[in-house]
C-alpha cells in the first residue's frame, strides 16, 4: 500500500500504518502517533484512568477532525 | 482516579446545590403562602397554593437539580450527595470502606452551609416562615410511620440508582434521568407526610441552621431521617442485588433449557 498523502504531492511513498477511522494509508512522514485517555466508570462511581492510554495512527486530516472534537 | 480531596469537593459542592435549591424551593412555597388561611391542620402552607402541584414543583426542583448534578458530577465523585446512598454501595461491597466517612462528611457540610447560604440570600423570613425547609412528620404521623415512609421512599430510590446506573446490563446515559425523576415522584407523594428527605444530609444541614439561627430546634425528629433513608437504600441495594443475579444452573436444567 502506498502513502495517499505522498501520492497527492506527486510521491510515490510506501505506507507505514493505516489510519484507525479512515483507513488511509500514511507514511512515516504524514503518520500522527496519538495516545488517548481512558476513562472508565462513571454514576454512582468514580471514573478511573487506565493506566495505559490507548494509542492511535491518524492521518492528518482525521487527526485535525479529531482535535476540532 | 481523582484525587479523594477533589472528589471530596465535588460531593460537597453537589450536596450545596441539592439543598440549597431544594430545599430552598420548599422555603420559598411557604413564604409565598404565608398569610393565608390552611384548609386544615395537614396542610402547613405546601398545597395551599395547587394542592399536590405545590408538592410536584418542589419534587422537580430537587428531581432536576439531583439530574443535572449527576451529569455535572457524575464521572467525578460519583454524586451520591446522600450518605444512604453511599451507605448503600458500601453495604454491598462496591464503595471502598475508607472513604465512607469523608463522603458523608462532605455531604453534611455541603447541606449546612446551603442552608446558611439560603438564609443568607432570603433573609430570617426564610428561617422564621420557610424553617429552611427543613422536614418533620406531618399532622397525625407517628414517629414510627415516618421512618417507614421514608424507608418506602428511599428504597425506590436506591431501587433505581442500582437498576439504571450500578447494573452493567443498563442502558447508558439514562439514570440522571431516571434518577430525577424517581426523586420528583417520591416528593410529591411523600413530601405531605414526612416532608420526604429521604436523605440524612438533606435535613441535617437545615436542622443545624435553624437551630444556630435562632429557628425552630427539631434534632428529636433527626433520627427518622437518618434510620429510614439509611435502611431503605442498604434494603434496596441488597435485594437487587438478589433479583438481578443470574440463577447457577445445575446440570439437569441446563440440559432441559438445551432440549427447549
Amino acid at each position: 500500500m502506498k502513502c495517499y498523502m505522498c501520492a497527492l504531492e506527486g510521491k510515490d511513498t510506501d505506507a507505514l500504518a493505516i489510519c484507525i477511522v479512515c483507513g488511509m494509508g500514511i507514511c512515516k512522514d504524514h503518520l500522527i502517533h496519538e495516545k488517548v485517555e481512558i476513562w472508565e466508570g462513571s454514576f454512582p462511581f468514580p471514573s478511573k484512568k487506565h493506566e495505559k492510554p490507548l494509542p492511535r495512527f491518524l492521518c492528518e486530516w482525521c487527526y485535525e477532525a479529531f482535535q476540532s472534537g | 482516579m481523582i484525587s479523594l480531596k477533589k472528589r471530596f469537593l465535588a460531593e460537597l459542592i453537589g450536596t450545596f446545590f441539592l439543598v440549597y435549591i431544594g430545599a430552598g424551593a420548599a422555603v420559598i412555597t411557604l413564604m409565598i403562602s404565608g398569610g393565608a388561611t390552611p384548609p386544615n391542620p395537614f396542610n402547613i402552607g405546601i398545597g395551599t397554593l395547587g394542592g399536590l402541584g405545590d408538592w410536584l414543583a418542589i419534587g422537580l426542583a430537587f428531581g432536576l437539580t439531583v439530574t443535572v448534578l449527576i451529569y455535572a458530577i457524575g464521572h467525578i465523585s460519583g454524586c451520591h450527595i446522600n450518605p444512604a446512598v453511599t451507605l448503600g454501595l458500601w453495604a454491598t461491597k462496591k464503595f471502598p470502606s475508607n472513604e465512607v466517612i469523608p463522603y458523608i462528611v462532605a455531604q453534611l457540610i455541603g447541606a449546612s452551609i446551603a442552608s446558611f447560604a439560603f438564609a443568607a440570600s432570603v433573609g430570617m423570613q426564610a428561617v422564621t416562615v420557610g424553617g429552611l425547609g427543613a422536614t418533620t412528620p406531618f399532622e397525625g404521623i407517628g414517629y414510627f410511620q415516618a421512618i417507614l415512609v421514608e424507608i418506602i421512599g428511599t428504597f425506590l430510590l436506591m431501587m433505581v440508582i442500582m437498576g439504571s446506573a450500578v447494573d452493567k446490563r443498563a442502558a447508558p446515559g439514562f439514570a440522571g434521568i431516571a434518577i430525577g425523576f424517581t426523586v420528583a415522584g417520591v416528593i410529591t407523594t411523600i413530601g405531605n407526610i414526612t416532608g420526604a428527605s429521604i436523605n440524612p444530609a438533606r435535613t441535617f444541614g437545615p436542622y443545624l441552621a435553624d437551630l444556630i439561627l435562632g429557628g425552630n430546634n427539631l434534632w428529636n425528629y433527626f433520627p427518622i431521617y437518618v434510620i429510614g433513608p439509611i435502611v431503605g437504600a442498604v434494603l434496596a441495594a441488597f435485594i437487587y442485588d438478589y433479583i438481578s443475579s443470574e440463577d447457577v444452573l445445575y446440570k439437569k436444567e441446563v440440559i432441559r433449557e438445551r432440549e427447549q
